[in-house]
């Protein structure tokens, strides 16, 4: 079986004069769940929309598992763009069916996606008469029909509340742990990132960045301390090689640590000088600060 | 082809409305169809009482005239099937169904096939409906049926299913160009009464005969009734080859610039 399940290669879309996607190269592998990140309108959508042949691109290329795009290839890809999109008259099982149909899938799996999404109490139920997120949770279900290998999902939680949100997040966290390859935008990074192994950050159709997660996460780690003597603490930290920033912030000294020297190095030094620890707790920078970075060095006007 | 029309299939079967819509629309063909003798009658005999000459009244459903008369009264209704077509392929896009139809796997073509397909057995199921009210009508109204006698003329039948198929693109077209609702069923109606009338009239003649409502048109003549010869009018009583080949010609040109259409554009 191919590694690749995508790659794109300079993808270039204008909406008129604005530039949605500007010469974007993307790589996903197998088995990753890649989050693409960004704010509105930075070409997230229009990305996933070419990939879906539902946008035309102007330039560039893309293939999916190693072949051009194709309704076949379509087969084997589930995906909810934006907004759950059913027809409103018929129940969800009809709907199901009509997808079904449509990717040749035979229609005992409907019973399975159903049972996936938790939605086989209302099955009969027409979809006008359901919530938006017993809604976004039945686009879910048709994307998931079929066994695809990759699946998309584009901002799944626009515009629910906190438990249609928890609830998708569990969904996708399920999913995600059968294996199955992901591809998740999203400006909300804290859904991104329970689940994300690889991003990608986009703004104004150009990617940022785009790495695995642990790479973003990792390397200078930011600690919290406190002791009984506070101005002997820091006497005793500053100066030392290993010390890349140091400050005081509310009751806690904040240390920023150069790379490869961990926490229990920290300890380690303090407890040898006698000074022991009344707090220590590792900030963990959030992807969402790492994201906030990468934007505001990107808006610094280069020309 | 039998996995688009089950696909489709379902897109209209349990929507009640596109039942209601066929409902009304064929329950008003066959009433005007059974209705129009007595109703022409009725007029004439009211003419008639001022007139020097007795008109005799006359039978619209005799064999082998019922084919010609219920094909060309059948004509003035065709707007009602081009409007269900529009109303249920606009429906794909405000539903922006269209979008999850081709995202799981649809092709793009495949979705504008099934779509000619539905106009297609539309078409097909008026004119089916057609042929059995004349059948009928033409049954129960001859005196003398002869196998001959039932057979003659039926082809205005099939010249009345390619005057419907051609105007059912046309308004086929008019949805996947438009795409909004509302304002395809308006730009069909409007174009209908009022675009190629007015063009028609601006135009000289030999040009404006092309133009494809008059074609469609063109393709059933007014019947001859015996009225009408003493007059001394006389209407064609046959299909010319050359409607049939332009009203196909319609068909693969409004088929040919949705297919161009879909393929460029973002849906």
């Amino acid at each position: 079986m191919e590694t690749d399940i995508l790659e794109i290669q300079g993808l270039t879309k204008s909406y008129g004069r604005l530039k949605a996607l500007d010469s974007l190269s993307l790589k996903v592998e197998r088995g990753n769940v890649f989050g693409l990140l960004g704010p509105n309108g930075s070409g997230k959508t229009t990305t996933l929309g070419i990939l879906l042949d539902i946008i035309n691109m102007d330039s560039g290329s893309f293939k999916w598992f190693g072949k051009l795009s194709s309704p076949q290839v379509r087969k084997r890809i589930g995906a909810l763009l934006e907004q759950p999109l059913f027809y409103p008259y018929l129940s969800a099982v009809q709907n199901l069916k009509i997808i079904a149909d449509i990717r040749g899938v035979p229609y005992r799996e409907i019973d399975n996606v159903l049972q996936l999404i938790e939605l086989t109490a209302r099955k009969n139920g027409k979809y006008k008469t359901f919530s938006l997120g017993m809604k976004q949770r039945l686009a879910i279900a048709a994307a998931m029909l079929g066994n695809p290998e990759v699946l998309i999902l584009d901002e799944p939680t626009n515009g629910l509340d906190p438990r249609g949100i928890a609830d998708i997040r569990d969904l996708i966290i399920r999913i995600a742990n059968t294996g199955i390859t992901i591809i998740l935008a999203s400006h909300l990074l804290d859904e991104v990132e329970k689940v994300c192994t690889h991003v990608a950050v986009l703004d104004h159709g150009k990617k940022l960045f785009s790495g695995a997660v642990d790479e973003v996460l990792s390397g200078k780690a930011t600690l919290e301390l406190a002791a009984t003597d506070m101005a002997l603490l820091e006497n005793t930290l500053s100066g030392q090689p290993w010390v890349l920033d140091l400050k005081k912030e509310g009751q806690w000294l904040v240390l920023r640590l150069a790379d490869d020297f961990g926490p229990a190095g920290v300890n380690k030094y303090l407890s040898q000088k006698n000074i022991y620890l009344t707090h220590l707790a590792a900030r963990n920078k959030t992807l969402e600060k790492y994201f906030l970075e990468l934007l505001s060095e990107n808006h610094v006007p280069t020309h | 082809m039998f996995r688009l029309i089950k696909i489709d299939f379902r897109k209209y079967f349990y929507n009640r409305s596109f039942w209601i819509l066929t409902a009304l629309y064929l329950l008003l063909i066959v009433l005007v169809f059974a209705g129009s003798e007595g109703f022409i009658n009725k007029i004439m005999t009211n003419a008639g009482k001022n007139s020097p000459i007795a008109i005799p009244g006359f039978s619209l459903y005799s064999f082998p005239f019922v084919w010609h008369n219920l094909a060309f009264l059948a004509g003035f209704f065709k707007i009602f099937p081009a409007l269900i077509v529009v109303i249920f392929v606009t429906n794909e896009f405000s539903y922006k169904t269209i979008r999850q139809n081709v995202m799981s796997g649809l092709s793009r073509n495949e979705f504008l096939f099934s779509k000619v397909i539905f106009v297609f057995l539309f078409s097909l199921i008026s004119t089916l409906v057609l042929f059995f009210s004349a059948l009928f009508l033409g049954l129960t109204h001859t005196d003398m049926v002869s196998v001959g006698l039932v057979f003659d003329k039926m082809f205005f039948v099939a010249a009345y299913f390619l005057e419907l198929f051609t105007f059912s693109m046309l308004a086929l077209m008019i949805a996947f160009l438009v795409k909004k609702q509302g304002l395809a069923i308006g730009v069909l109606a409007l174009y209908f009464y009022v675009i190629e009338p007015l063009v028609a009239y601006k135009l000289p003649d030999y040009v404006s005969q092309y133009l494809p409502v008059k074609v469609m048109g063109h393709l059933i003549d007014i019947p001859n009734s015996s009225l009408m010869k003493l007059f001394g009018v006389n209407f064609r009583e046959y299909v010319s080859l050359q409607d049939v080949v332009l009203c196909m010609a319609y068909s693969v040109l409004f088929f040919v610039v949705i297919y161009w259409f879909l393929k460029r554009s973002d849906i």
